[in-house]
């Protein structure tokens, strides 16, 4: 019999992918912990999944900030950017199930949940740490199939199924997209690697270039559909308000940070030579998305679909980083996620503690009054409501400022002076909540059950959001580290 | 000898029919899952004829991992479609209008 004699050796540094390995046990580990473990003890399934993402995030800090940082031949790659987004991710993961715990309780079958949630956080793990379109687009598949279910998961209610069926047909059709456009850019360069695909759009000759534009083309917009830029977010707010709350929270900031860092790595690795196309196209949708979804938010009732325009005005935000391109801009991307993680883990904290008895609590007007009855939570909300709004000095100043700072650096005052504007009109809704809670007679009785992960998260969340108010240093600096040796 | 060209119209062509038909489409969410499957067989049809002329194997590779999501993908949208079936009782695309704002 001869030697099978297999072609590469056997992947270095295999730990650098720990992480991902223990995500994906534990994902199946839980999925039958749930089958073994009898119905009034599936509270140790949710602490399993809690837990295991606390140790991974502590798994990723401890391999990252080795001098190797590729494994698989480069095809995966766990630089500081990535160990950052990480645990981020790995951080709303643990908010979210967090949320779940009580919400979900009544659901059959538990373990699904937290799998699903677990393997779409693989999958967003893997996303970041690609450095190829290949291992990219299944990490993004993987990610987006858990997260249609999830939406789903109320599959007794028709506003959740709806919902995920939406957000299904959008998904798959911003996933065709990107492929269409991957193929494209492959076309012009004969390679997946971003770093290869570079140098040769870079130095494509003229008969390339409708192939090369093309291509950038689709994978932006695939990559826009995906972190819900305008014009490509029909999908946000009906997703949004169908999904089961804690996980709206869970895809409002998870898989909006994969996206983003896909879409920087993807911008400043494979896409540098056609930085003058891309960085118009990017102008035209942060402007679209800060409008859109700053004016569009004044018109809703439900606080759902409020948020989730508000989602989309942040993102339009988030952008005003990448069209600055430089390390400032990349770093102020990272910090405005940083702070919007924990406004939006917040603010879903109060309102699924408004759900009681038969009244689902999403409403703007069940709002009123609130203060009278709970004076602490109509604090906490009126704090990450102003921190929304971009107050100072609260956290969600320093987001938008680090942002605006980046661009006006690189002389797009008018891009500046129109975020300032459109931010000046997202403040009136969010304050209009403040208004309802501080102002308005108090319309639905106020019973709320004693559930202390929600008041935790809420306290943690508000807490973090003064400190970083007051003192945002630490969290910029962290940002910009996390950045060096990214461009 | 067929002209890498003529494979790109063709991608192109089959690419459109699936974007049109998922937006033109009233009917039927079922038509809905097969333009989405018309849209990732057009990028196999690219990827393949791309790969032959590179004479680069990395696109062969990406077509099979395609067709591998493109059937999980559609096995979940089947899914999603039978649990809105049971609460609507219809699957016309003027009937999914229970969201709106």
């Amino acid at each position: 019999m001869a030697d099978v004699v297999f072609p590469f050796p056997f992947p270095e540094h295999l730990d650098l992918i720990l992480p991902e390995i223990i995500m994906a046990v534990m994902g199946m580990v839980v999925l039958l912990m749930s089958v073994f473990i009898s119905k009034s003890k599936q509270n140790i399934v949710a602490w399993t999944s809690i837990v295991t993402c606390v140790v991974v995030a502590a798994t990723v800090l401890n391999v990252a900030g080795q001098d190797v940082t590729t494994t698989f031949y480069g095809y995966f790659e766990l630089d500081a950017f990535a160990a950052y987004a990480k645990v981020l991710m790995l951080v709303a993961t643990v908010f979210a199930m967090i949320l779940s715990l009580n919400y979900i309780k009544d659901l059959a079958n538990i373990g699904e949940y937290y799998t699903l949630m677990i393997f779409s956080v693989l999958g967003m793990m893997l996303m970041v740490s690609a450095t190829n379109f290949v291992v990219m687009y299944l990490g993004l598949e993987l990610m987006a199939l858990s997260v249609y279910v999830l939406v789903a998961y109320e599959r007794d209610v028709l506003r959740s199924t709806e919902a995920a069926l939406k957000y299904f047909i959008l998904g798959a059709l911003s996933s065709g997209m990107l492929l269409y456009g991957i193929s494209f850019l492959y076309g012009s360069t004969g390679s997946f690697m971003y770093t290869e695909m570079g140098p040769l759009i870079a130095s494509s000759g003229e008969d390339a270039r409708l192939a090369v534009l093309t291509g950038m083309l689709f994978v932006l917009a695939g990559l826009s559909f995906k972190v819900s830029v305008a014009p490509f977010h029909m999908w946000t707010p009906d997703a949004y308000e169908g999904a089961p709350t804690p996980v709206t929270a869970f895809m409002s900031v998870a898989p909006k940070v994969a996206g983003l860092v896909v879409f920087m790595r993807v911008l400043i690795d494979v896409l540098p030579g056609l930085q003058e196309e891309y960085t118009t196209l990017l102008i035209f949708l942060s402007v679209l998305s800060m409008a859109v979804g700053n004016l569009a938010a004044i018109a809703q009732r439900s606080i759902k679909r409020m948020l989730a325009y508000s989602t989309i005005g942040h993102v339009g935000f988030m952008l005003l980083g990448m069209i600055a391109g430089t390390s400032a801009g990349y770093a102020g991307i990272l910090t405005y996620m940083t702070i919007y993680l924990f406004m939006t883990m917040g603010v879903f904290g109060i309102i699924i503690m408004m759900r009681r008895d038969d009244i689902q609590g999403e409403l703007l007007d069940d709002f009123a009054g609130l203060s009278k009855v709970r004076p602490g939570y109509a604090l906490a909300m009126a704090c990450l409501m102003f921190s929304m709004a971009g107050i100072p000095f609260l956290g969600g100043f320093w987001a938008k400022y680090v942002v605006f700072i980046a661009v006006i650096e690189q002389g797009h005052i008018i891009l500046a002076t129109l975020g300032v504007l459109f931010s000046a009109i997202g403040a009136f809704y969010y304050i209009r909540i403040v208004k309802y809670m501080y102002f308005d007679e108090e319309r639905v009785a106020f019973n709320f059950a004693k559930e202390l992960p929600l008041q935790v998260t809420v306290v943690v969340s508000t807490l973090i959001i003064v400190a970083v108010g007051l003192y945002p240093e630490p969290i910029m600096e962290m940002c910009k580290s996390a950045v060096v040796g990214l461009l | 000898m067929i002209p890498l060209s003529n494979f790109l119209i063709v991608g192109a062509i089959l690419f459109s029919l699936g974007v049109v038909g998922l937006f033109l489409n009233r009917k039927n969410v079922i038509a809905i899952l097969m333009c989405i499957e018309l849209m990732l067989l057009a990028v196999n049809i690219n990827f393949a004829a791309f790969s032959h002329f590179l004479g680069d194997l990395g696109g062969q590779i990406m077509v099979f991992f395609v067709l591998t999501v493109a059937a999980s993908e559609v096995a979940i949208g089947l899914a999603i479609l039978v649990a809105y079936y049971r609460q609507r009782r219809s699957i016309a695309v003027e009937d999914i209008n229970t969201l709106q704002g």
